[in-house]
C-alpha cells in the first residue's frame, strides 16, 4: 500500500525542521504557564506547600481544567489557520504547484494529503498537551471520558478550520491574503451567529413576545464553534459563560422535538463535518486546472 | 503524437493563442520559437494540462486533453520555464516524492532515480539538499523529474534560459541523449539558432499565431534566402501594396511611414522585375532598396507585427 505522497513528504519535512519542535515547546510552555498561574492566583500552591489549608478544593481543579481547555481552544483557532491557509497558496508562491498539477495525481489526493498533514500537526499539539490536561486528574473532579470527548471536539473543529484554510488557500494566490481571509471567515463563523441571535432577540423576540426555545437557539448558533465548545461548560455556573449554557441546557431539557437528544457540541460537530466535506470538495474542484468536458461524437 | 487544432486561449479581450494548429509526429524534436509573450508558454501549459483552452482541440496520442486530462498527463513530462523546488528535500528525496506523485511503486523508485540522476549527471549530488544546487543543476534535476514516469512526450519550456554557457552545453548534451532515446520533444526558446542544431522541425509563433512551420532545413532555407526591401512611393501606396502582394516572391508586407517594407525571396533579376512592374503601372517610386539584413533580423521582422508570413 502506498502512502499519499504529499502527506509523506510534508510530514517528513515538517517534523524534521526546527519550526515544529519550537511551536510545540511554546505551545506547551504557554499551557503549562497558564495552569501554573491559575493555581498561583487561587493561592492553592502556596496553601499546599505551607500546609495552611487542611483540604484541597476539587472545584479549583475543575476550574483549572476549564481554563486550560478554553486557552487550548483559542490557541487552536489561532494556530490552525496559520498552518493550513498556506497549504496551496504556499505551493503556488514557491512555484511547485504546477509540477504537481501536471502529474496524474488527482486534486482530491493533493487536498486530502494537505488536510491530513494539518490535522496531524494539530493532533500532535493536542496529544502533547494531554499530560498538562491530565494534571487535574491528580485532584479529581474530571473524568477521562470528559477529556476524550473534548479531544474529539478539538479534532472535529480543527478539521473544519483546516478545510476552511485549505479552501481559501486554493482561492487566493498569496499566503498572507489566504491567512487573513481565513481569520476573517472564522471570525464571521464564530461571532456572526451570536450577533445575529442578539439582533433577533432585540428586534423580534421583544416586539412579538416570542418565547426563546432550544430549537431557536440551535437554528441561530449551530455553525459557531463557540456554541459547541461552550456546551462542555454547561455545569460551570461560576462564570457568565457557564451560566448562559446552563440556561441553554435547561431549555434543551424542555425541548419536545428530537433536538433535545442532541447537545450543542453534537450539533456543531455535525455541522463541522458536513461543512468540511463541502469545503474539501470545492477545494478539489477549484484546484483542477482543466475541467473535463464531454465532446459530441462526430 | 501531438496534434493541435484551432487552439485559442483568451484572457478577457486579449488573445494569447490565436487559432494555432500544429502536429508533431513520434520521435520528432519540435522547436517552438518566438519572442517573449508570443504565446509559447501558454500553448505548452495547455498541452501539459495546466490551462483550460478557450476553444480548440489538443490530442496526445489520439487522446483529447479536455476529455481525459489525467490519461494525457501520464504521457507527458513537463518542465516549466520558471519552477520552484522544495528547499528542505534532498535530491533523492525530491525524486522519490515525484515518483510517489506518479504512483510509481516503492520498490522501483530507487532504480529509476539512479538511472535518471545518472542521465543528468547528478548522481554525486543525491544526498545534497536541493537548495544547495546551482541553477544549472536545478534545471537538470527538474528535467530528471519530468522523466520519472517515462513519458512519451516531453514539453520543455525554455530549458536553457538563465544558464551560463557551460550549463547550456550540458543541457544540450542531455537533450541529444533524449533524442537518442526516441523521445518526442516539444522545446521552446526565443533564440532560433539555439534550437536549429537539435530540432527536426521548427515552428515560429508570433502574437499567438503560427507564422512559419516546417523542417529545420525548410525554415533556414526560407530565412536565409529572404531579405527585406524598402520601397518609397510619392503616392498610390495602396495600389503599390496590392501589386506587391500579387508577387510570389514577396512575403510579409509592413508599412513604415511613407515606406513599404517587405520580405523578399529571390535574386536580383526577380527584384528588378518587381521594380519594372511598379514603374510600368505608373506608381511614382521614389526609392527602391534591398536593406541587406541578415538571418536574425529577418527572423525579428518575421516575429514582429501581426500580419501573417506566407512564404
Amino acid at each position: 500500500m502506498m502512502l499519499n505522497p504529499i502527506l509523506e513528504k510534508d510530514l517528513k519535512t515538517k517534523m524534521r525542521g526546527w519550526r515544529t519542535p519550537v511551536l510545540l515547546s511554546i505551545y506547551l510552555l504557554f499551557l503549562g504557564g497558564v495552569l501554573f498561574l491559575f493555581f498561583l492566583a487561587n493561592n492553592q500552591l502556596l496553601n499546599y506547600y505551607n500546609y495552611n489549608s487542611s483540604a484541597f478544593n476539587p472545584r479549583i481543579a475543575v476550574n483549572a481544567y476549564n481554563v486550560i481547555a478554553i486557552f487550548q481552544f483559542v490557541l487552536l483557532m489561532l494556530i490552525v489557520p496559520a498552518i493550513t491557509a498556506t497549504a496551496i497558496s504556499g505551493e503556488r508562491e514557491r512555484q511547485t504547484l504546477d509540477l504537481m498539477l501536471c502529474s496524474d495525481i488527482s486534486t482530491w489526493s493533493i487536498i486530502i494529503g494537505k488536510l491530513i498533514v494539518s490535522i496531524a500537526h494539530i493532533m500532535l499539539l493536542v496529544v502533547a498537551s494531554l499530560p498538562i490536561m491530565g494534571t487535574v486528574f491528580l485532584f479529581g473532579g474530571i473524568t477521562f471520558g470528559e477529556v476524550m470527548l473534548m479531544f474529539l471536539f478539538y479534532v472535529i473543529t480543527a478539521l473544519m478550520v483546516a478545510s476552511l484554510g485549505i479552501f481559501l488557500s486554493t482561492l487566493f494566490r498569496k499566503n498572507v491574503t489566504a491567512i487573513i481571509a481565513t481569520y476573517i471567515c472564522l471570525g464571521i463563523l464564530a461571532l456572526g451567529p451570536v450577533i445575529a441571535f442578539f439582533i433577533w432577540g432585540v428586534f423580534i423576540e421583544r416586539n412579538y413576545n416570542i418565547e426563546i426555545t432550544y430549537s431557536i437557539i440551535t437554528a441561530f448558533l449551530f455553525p459557531s464553534p463557540g456554541f459547541g465548545f461552550a456546551s462542555f461548560f454547561a455545569g460551570t455556573q461560576s462564570s457568565i459563560f457557564g451560566s448562559i449554557f446552563y440556561e441553554i441546557q435547561n431549555l434543551a431539557e424542555k425541548e419536545t422535538s428530537f433536538l433535545r437528544y442532541l447537545k450543542p457540541w453534537m450539533i456543531n460537530g455535525l455541522f463541522n463535518i458536513v461543512f468540511s466535506g463541502i469545503l474539501i470538495s470545492l477545494s478539489a474542484w477549484k484546484l483542477k486546472p482543466v475541467k473535463k468536458i464531454k465532446r459530441r461524437k462526430r | 503524437m501531438l496534434k493541435i487544432t484551432n487552439l485559442v486561449k483568451k484572457y478577457g479581450k486579449f488573445t494569447a493563442v490565436d487559432n494555432l494548429c500544429m502536429e508533431i509526429s513520434e520521435g520528432q524534436i519540435f522547436g517552438f520559437v518566438g519572442a517573449n509573450g508570443a504565446g509559447k508558454t501558454t500553448t505548452m501549459k495547455i498541452v501539459a494540462g495546466l490551462l483550460q483552452p478557450t476553444s480548440g482541440e489538443v490530442l496526445v496520442d489520439g487522446i483529447d486533453i479536455s476529455v481525459k486530462p489525467r490519461a494525457v498527463k501520464r504521457k507527458i513530462g513537463y518542465m516549466p520555464d520558471f519552477f520552484g523546488v522544495y528547499d528542505d528535500l534532498k535530491v533523492d528525496e525530491y525524486m522519490d516524492f515525484y515518483a510517489g506523485i506518479y504512483g510509481i511503486p516503492y520498490r522501483e523508485r530507487k532504480a529509476i532515480t539512479d538511472e535518471l540522476l545518472e542521465l543528468v549527471d547528478l548522481s554525486h549530488k543525491r544526498d545534497f539538499y536541493v537548495d544547495s544546487l546551482s541553477r544549472g543543476m536545478k534545471q537538470r534535476l527538474c528535467l530528471a523529474r519530468s522523466l520519472i514516469h517515462n513519458p512519451s512526450l516531453l514539453i520543455l519550456d525554455e530549458p536553457a534560459s538563465g544558464l551560463d554557457p557551460r550549463a547550456r552545453i550540458e543541457m544540450k548534451c542531455i537533450l541529444k541523449e533524449l533524442r537518442n532515446m526516441k523521445k518526442t520533444i516539444l522545446i521552446s526558446s526565443h533564440i532560433l539558432s539555439e534550437l536549429s542544431e537539435m530540432c527536426t522541425s521548427i515552428g515560429i509563433i508570433n502574437q499567438g499565431k503560427m507564422v512559419a512551420c516546417g523542417t529545420v532545413e525548410e525554415i533556414i532555407d526560407k530565412l536565409s534566402h529572404t531579405s527585406r526591401i524598402k520601397i518609397k512611393v510619392r503616392d498610390r501606396m495602396e495600389e503599390a501594396i496590392r501589386l506587391l502582394q500579387e508577387q510570389p516572391s514577396i512575403g510579409r508586407i509592413d508599412i513604415n511611414g511613407s515606406a513599404i517594407e517587405a520580405s523578399f525571396k529571390g535574386d536580383e533579376l526577380v527584384l528588378s522585375e518587381i521594380l519594372k512592374r511598379l514603374v510600368m503601372q505608373g506608381i511614382p517610386v521614389v526609392s527602391f532598396t534591398d536593406t541587406g539584413e541578415g538571418l536574425e533580423s529577418v527572423f525579428m521582422h518575421l516575429t514582429e507585427g501581426s500580419e501573417e508570413y506566407d512564404a
